[in-house]
């Protein structure tokens, strides 16, 4: 791979790569350190590229990996509540943005990030991202019936609690 | 799309059997004004979109990506370079450590002194005369006094023979 095809096929990539980290780690200045390291580690490891046929669900895979490694290596640093590192900081988001949230959204959003790792990975690149069960499967490097699985289930918890939001105004 | 099957269609999503068509389907729905039970729902579609629009902070950040990687392009091989050299390298001391040991043990074992001196046989020769020459003055002294004694054995002899005869008289 030379620096022109990394420019038009990864590069442009960045975004999405950046969403999933940020929904992994829950830091945004953490979330982009990775997706540079995830560059990075793709263009020295370029003359294996050959064989790659999805560019974007390769990129993503590295940045889950990367992200997961960070989450673990935080994890041993402290001593907090594993969820800590879960949570959507809201301090991360411009005023104009925290304005323009909406109550409801930020439940959601806690939601979400209360979702065990698997469900939380699956439910943001199939209802975010748009990916295809079989991009799951290859991002995640899981089968089809765990992809469905974790799919199922967070929709199902996100279902039940957005059943009680409208019950009791939660 | 009539409410009927908008919520057949809902269903199908909650229960994982929506297409991606589908669920763009549903995005677009939820995008207008929906009746009250479905609020909540509205809102979790909503957000799926605006969290799409999350992007990278940093205009610089493809300029930051760029330089770091070509930072990383010669280092990368210098690196694997020196260390094979240090790899080479490290068996070679270890080779040339356990030689320069071995032969000092070695060393230990044979003492200098018990190897031969002499490269001429000839002169091997005369320093063995003069040795053995130097055994036979010490062993002929020896004798010289051994005389000696056997000068007294004689003496006592005589003197025990006499003693002897006086007895018999």
């Amino acid at each position: 791979m030379n620096l022109e095809m990394f420019e038009t096929q990864v590069l442009p990539t960045k975004n999405k790569l950046y969403r999933f980290a940020f929904r992994l780690l829950g830091n945004s200045e953490e979330a982009q350190d990775v997706v540079q390291d995830v560059f990075i580690k793709l263009w020295n490891g370029r003359d294996q590229l050959a064989e790659v046929q999805n560019m974007e669900a390769w990129c993503m895979r590295i940045t889950k990996n990367l992200s997961l490694d960070r989450l673990r290596a935080r994890q041993r640093r402290s001593t907090d509540s594993i969820n800590h590192g879960f949570e959507i900081r809201h301090e991360d988001l411009t005023p104009h943005e925290r304005t323009e949230i909406h109550e409801n959204m930020q439940q959601i959003n806690h939601m979400i990030a209360a979702l065990p790792e698997k469900q939380r990975q699956v439910i943001h690149l199939r209802d975010i991202e748009g990916y295809s069960y079989n991009e799951i499967c290859e991002i995640l490097e899981l089968d089809m019936n765990q992809v469905k699985v974790n799919l199922f289930r967070a929709r199902s918890a996100v279902r039940e609690k957005l059943v009680k939001m409208n019950a009791y105004g939660l | 799309m009539d409410s009927k099957q908008f919520e057949q269609l809902l269903e199908k999503y909650w229960n994982c059997e929506t297409s991606l068509e589908e669920e763009k389907q549903l995005r677009e729905y939820f995008r207008g004004e929906v009746s009250g039970n479905l609020k909540e729902t509205a809102d979790l579609f909503r957000y799926f979109e605006t969290q799409q629009e999350q992007a990278v902070v940093g205009s610089d950040f493809d300029a930051v990506v760029k330089k770091k990687i070509k930072q990383q392009q010669p280092k990368g091989k210098s690196v694997s370079m020196i260390f094979n050299v240090a790899r080479i390298a490290a068996g070679v001391l270890v080779v040339v450590t356990a030689t320069y040991f071995v032969r000092q043990e070695v060393r230990k074992a044979y003492p200098p002194e018990i190897v031969d001196t002499y490269s001429d046989p000839k002169l091997a020769l005369e320093e063995t005369k003069k040795a053995l020459m130097m055994i036979s003055k010490g062993f002929n002294k020896a004798q010289k006094e051994a005389g000696k004694i056997k000068a007294f054995n004689d003496a006592e002899e005589k003197l025990h023979k006499q003693g002897k005869n006086e007895e018999t008289i």
